[in-house]
């Protein structure tokens, strides 16, 4: 037996899974990038005449992307202002502020033991937390990020939003179900009657909104929220959001509602039996939903990617330079302007600091230097292009948001599961429904057509 | 005042919103080391002393002190046999006392069996009704007292007690302040006397006995 097969045998069947797909998918990339550097013109035609395809390959890729890292950073989030909350400091081993600490815990769950119990239904208990992550991932596919920067525009996009949110439930059941494991189907049987329970006042609570702005798409939504920012639709629908709001952290499975996964109580619902990176699907799903509604929420009624007021025309700087048109100077301009920044910015503390070796000096030229660049090149960015400053008004509201459900998580106690449910039926659904009947009401008596 | 539905969960979140921004009470314990209080005295150790013998005498007082009765002692006897315990924590007390005397080489008196002896109490109750019972003629009650019986007797010093009403703490006060009051009967002269004389006899046979070997050393040296 050779060294390279014992190590193969040693690799668990997700390692060798990992192993044969990523050189095939390093491979298959090249060979493409080499047919179009060689077939050429008509791959690029038939790629621009099918830009949706374009479209939507970017967009997945982008998505699937975007949300390891945006879990990673809530979790972090999470753990960080919890602790400050508690008046601790929480992470501060890994990385600047502890950082990577969510990063280090991604690591750790890879390595776990890839493990399933005895008379498990071995497909479906693999499927389930696939399915959950989808129903997360999938969602990020339509909410628009910023003007133009969005997966697809659908004129449905509501209704697929809660459609596949819809998913987790099944993803939920899955997992309780096959794990052979009477509380593990117990704890996925009360989060599905959680989650359907509450997707009945989530749902109602749009429809008012719906009346007033007659489009499902979430890009048009945005739109129609621009200008100030009292045209966020929060001032029109305030219990609509505020139902919205409820609702969506109970979807979510976030504190107070997190019975689903409850993480402080001994028997985890219907995650019981997962361990490993199939538990840590579900743990990133979890955060990735925070994400999705934290991101709906905003899209809905606070104005998505739009500033809360209007943004001046005059304030936009078009830079009407033709690089060529310097000649031989861009050459030198590019050679010579960031040393001679460095420099004149290392210089200071050279000179005022006698204990600083030189070199240190100049690593902090080159810092300045970097920083001068990207807060000059952002601003102009914020200020001249709308979809930088879309995508920057639209995530910090976002992790307003996600900061809010943290809060929650670091004040509020669980709920009882009777609670849960009787909050749901005797208030929220009434509340909504009221909700909807004076929405309807309104829009007939104001403007009747 | 009716109190608004969802009042307390926004206080609880203000709360929390406080204590975001209020200083942590976390201790980064490897690089930050608080300063330990004066009468810290940190783990308990059993300290050797330069001869390599123990300094702990079992006097017990840390573990009479100790407030939780953590502090126990135990041991192995002398067959090194058993892991032995010195006893409940109720009677450190008492075994403190016991320590002390021990190390000042006096007997150590067993408590459970020292009854005082018992007195003729007819003599004694004819020198109180000759003072009237009155504690304030303590003294000469004590010296009538000590001439009847040669001594002291602490049955004597319970029933003056109880008939004057002065309290045994103070009679045994006034009766050790007096050198010539004694508690003990004085060293009968016979004995004394055939003491010394055993000692005598003693001597000589060793010294006649320490002579005979360091003669025969001699002859050995010659």
């Amino acid at each position: 037996m050779t060294a390279v097969a014992r190590s193969w045998s040693r690799l668990t069947l997700a390692g060798k899974i990992l192993f044969t797909v990523v050189p095939i998918l390093l491979v298959l990339t090249a060979g493409l990038l080499l047919v179009i550097v060689l077939a050429g013109k008509p791959i690029v035609d038939f790629l621009a005449a099918n830009m949706w395809l374009v479209r939507f390959v970017v967009a997945a890729t982008a998505v699937l992307l975007m949300s390891v890292p945006s879990a990673f950073l809530i979790i972090y989030m999470e753990m960080k202002v919890i602790a400050l909350m508690n008046l601790r400091i929480g992470p501060d081993r890994v990385g600047p502020f502890g950082s990577l600490l969510s990063v280090v815990h991604g690591l750790k769950v890879l390595m776990k033991e890839d493990f399933s119990p005895t008379g498990a239904d071995r497909l479906v208990f693999t499927l389930a937390p696939v399915v959950v992550y989808m129903s997360a991932v999938m969602s990020l596919l339509v909410l628009p990020f910023a003007p133009r920067i969005f997966g697809a525009d659908f004129n449905i996009g509501l209704l697929y939003l809660f459609a596949i949110g819809g998913l987790t439930v099944v993803g939920l059941l899955m997992g309780g179900w096959s794990s052979f494991n009477k509380y593990s189907l117990l704890g996925g049987l009360r989060s599905a009657a959680q989650v359907i329970s509450y997707e009945i006042p989530l749902t109602l609570s749009v429809v008012g909104l719906l009346i007033l702005a007659g489009t499902m798409s979430l890009n048009q939504l945005s739109i129609n929220q621009s200008g100030w920012f009292t045209n966020w639709y929060v001032f029109q629908q305030p219990l609509g959001a505020l139902i919205f709001f409820i609702a969506a952290t109970a979807e979510a499975n976030r504190t107070p509602f997190d019975l689903t996964e409850a993480d402080s109580e001994i028997v985890a619902g219907f995650a019981t039996e997962y361990s490993g990176m199939r538990f840590g699907f579900f743990f990133f799903a979890e955060y990735v939903n925070v994400f999705v509604v934290s991101g709906l929420i905003v899209t809905l009624f606070f104005g998505g990617w739009n500033a809360p007021f209007a943004w001046p025309e005059a304030w936009a700087i078009h830079l009407n330079l033709d690089p060529g048109s310097l000649g031989m100077g861009l050459l030198f301009g590019l050679l010579l302007i960031p040393p001679i920044l460095i420099l004149a910015l290392a210089a200071p503390f050279y000179v005022g600091r006698s204990s600083l070796p030189w070199w240190q000096a100049l690593i902090i030229g080159f810092v300045l230097f970097n920083l001068l660049v990207i807060v000059l090149i952002g601003g102009w960015a914020f200020i001249s292009l709308d979809w930088v400053a879309g995508l920057l008004w639209f995530l910090l509201k976002s992790y307003v948001f996600v900061f809010i459900f943290v809060w929650m998580r670091g004040t509020l106690p669980r709920v009882r599961i009777d609670q849960l449910m009787g909050f749901a039926w005797k208030w929220l659904l009434p509340a909504s429904l009221l909700n909807l009947f004076v929405t309807a009401l309104a829009v007939i008596v104001i403007s009747p057509r | 005042m009716m109190r608004l539905p969802g009042l307390g969960i926004v206080q609880g979140m203000a709360l929390t919103l406080k204590r975001f921004f209020e200083p942590k009470a976390t201790i980064k314990y490897p690089e930050v080391r608080l300063d330990v209080p004066p009468k810290f005295r940190g783990r308990l150790q059993l300290l050797y002393d330069e001869y390599g013998t123990l300094k702990c005498e079992t006097c017990f007082q840390c573990a009479q002190a100790c407030p939780i009765e953590c502090i126990d002692m135990g041991g192995v006897d002398t067959k090194g046999r058993y892991h032995i315990h010195w006893g409940a924590p109720e009677t450190y007390g008492e075994r403190r006392d016991e320590s002390a005397l021990r190390r000042s080489g006096r007997p150590v008196p067993n408590e459970a069996y020292a009854h005082f002896d018992p007195i003729h109490p007819e003599a004694l109750e004819a020198i109180l009704e000759r003072f009237d019972f009155d504690p304030k003629r303590m003294l000469e009650i004590l010296d009538a007292t000590q001439a009847e019986y040669g001594h002291l007797p602490v049955a004597a010093l319970k029933l003056i007690s109880q008939r004057t009403g002065a309290w045994y703490a103070m009679i045994y006060g006034t009766a050790t302040y007096y050198r010539h009051l004694r508690f003990e009967p004085p060293a009968a002269e016979p004995l004394a006397a055939s003491t010394a004389a055993a000692r005598a006899g003693r001597e000589t046979a060793f010294v006649s006995g320490l002579d005979a070997s360091l003669a025969g050393l001699r002859r050995a040296d010659a």
